[in-house]
């Protein structure tokens, strides 16, 4: 156990110290620790099968080889987290096999179906987006020195995922009539998504044992400025509409559409008309989970206990 | 491309926020320098220093640094170009050769770029540059 308490452990990671390991955690730190390292690894873990049912509409052998090197590299990087959970003392087999579809922590947005070429590829320029973006910030500040190290590999990994979207969004857009048509109605439906990705706004955000403990560095909000900061100019690069713009006054990206709002999973479509809506109905709807949570989670776990058995014979 | 980075820069700065999450400089667009004013006396020499401009996709390490450009020829404005690739499913084989095309046929001494793919001797990291070796090191990656 830490020779610190919660107090001093927050102070003295504010002024630089890395924690290498148990020892150096207190339960407060480890705690938020857990619940990050869960969010990241039950991500990772997700987009795979998410990925993968969706390459299946890939063009060429080619971008079949692309994207599911895109699949393994997510599983890996699944693996890294799940890995850094056990060693502060969770069970990896209980996290992946032993949970019900409900109980990942994974975003919304992989619960959904992609249902061609153009939404795996929007999936990749939006959805990693947000993940390197998230990650990026853990890596420059965060204070558990094993993530930190993680990390470096990671970053460099899933730049190839966005540039893979990105090459492939403008490709179609600039194809024009119904390719054009198929990304932008991704775009209609992925950059809300995105977006509500980040978590509730700074100012209604209760505690955050993450920005205390320094396990990252800034906020929901920032994190979703610094989204936006590269989704929206390749949007209007592409000729594609993304439902915000940049407040010269402001000096930020603000959103054209009230947010929070309600989401139809069945016909992708986000309610901008019927207004804001509370972030308590966000939750319930993230508790109740997408279309796609059983299936994807079940295509994770599904040949474990066979195999088992198998092998015990 | 370059010109799309510019605003996203000039806006995040306002916001004070940290560099652009990006990948429009992958293969080190960023750093590739303008294009020569007259063409290098020694053409086939020009185009390895051009190359030592192209990164890989991944890994901030040169093409040649990472031992993938197997041999340059150049004749008549047209730049030949044997490379290799790290393993048969190279996720990344199609932005590789775009970023050598578009890196050389920015100059105007070079009309035309032909690739080839060579798969012998296959590729292992000892191909890795002691150069390119001290680069991953130094981003704590071993090769």
């Amino acid at each position: 156990m830490s020779q610190f308490t919660d107090e001093e452990l927050m102070r003295k990671v504010q002024e630089g110290y890395m924690v290498e390991g148990p020892e150096d955690m207190t339960e407060g730190y480890r705690k938020a620790l857990r619940v990050q390292l869960t969010v990241q690894a039950d991500t990772e873990l997700m987009s795979a099968p998410s990925y993968w049912m969706a390459a299946r509409y890939a063009p060429s052998t080619n971008t079949q080889v692309s994207a599911h090197a895109i699949i393994q590299d997510e599983l890996a990087h699944a693996n890294i987290a799940y890995r850094l959970l056990e060693d502060i003392g969770e069970s990896k087999e209980h996290l992946v096999y032993g949970r019900q579809p409900h109980e990942f922590k994974h975003p919304y947005g992989f619960d959904q179906p992609l249902d061609n070429w153009a939404e795996l590829v929007v999936a990749t320029g939006f959805f990693d987006r947000a993940g390197i973006t998230l990650l990026t910030d853990v890596h420059e500040n965060t204070s558990y020195a094993p993530l930190k190290r993680a990390l470096v590999k990671i970053g460099m990994e899933e730049t190839f995922h966005l540039r893979h979207g990105e090459v492939w969004m403008r490709r179609l857009s600039k194809a024009g009539g119904e390719a054009r048509e198929l990304v932008q109605r991704a775009v209609d439906w992925m950059f809300p998504m995105t977006i509500e990705w980040f978590g509730l706004p700074d100012a209604m955000k209760r505690h955050s044992g993450q920005l205390d403990f320094k396990l990252k560095g800034l906020t929901n909000d920032q994190l979703r400025q610094v989204w936006m900061a590269s989704t929206v100019p390749l949007c209007e690069e592409l000729g594609l509409n993304a439902p915000a713009h940049w407040d010269n006054v402001k000096g930020e990206y603000v959103l054209d559409y009230p947010f929070p709002c309600q989401y139809d999973a069945v016909d992708k479509h986000w309610a901008f008309d019927e207004g804001e809506i509370s972030w308590d109905s966000v939750f319930e709807r993230w508790k109740g989970r997408g279309p796609m949570n059983e299936i994807y989670v079940e295509s994770v776990q599904r040949s474990r206990m066979d195999v088992e058995r198998w092998l015990a014979a | 491309m370059t010109t799309l980075s510019l605003p996203v820069v000039e806006r995040r700065r306002h916001a004070g926020l940290p560099p652009a999450v990006t990948s429009h400089m992958s293969g080190g667009r960023d750093q590739w320098s303008p294009p020569l004013k007259e063409a290098p006396v020694d053409t086939v020499q020009g185009t390895w220093d051009l190359l030592q401009e192209v990164l890989d996709p991944e890994i901030p390490i040169s093409l040649p640094e990472l031992g993938l450009i197997y041999g340059v020829e150049f004749d008549d404005g047209v730049a030949r170009i044997e490379l290799t690739f790290t393993a048969t499913a190279c996720p990344c084989m199609e932005f590789i050769r775009e970023d050598i095309t578009d890196r050389l046929e920015s100059e105007h001494w070079i009309d035309s770029v032909e690739l080839t793919e060579v798969w012998s001797p296959p590729w292992t990291s000892d191909r890795i540059t002691p150069e390119g070796r001290a680069k991953l090191k130094k981003l704590g990656v071993s090769a």
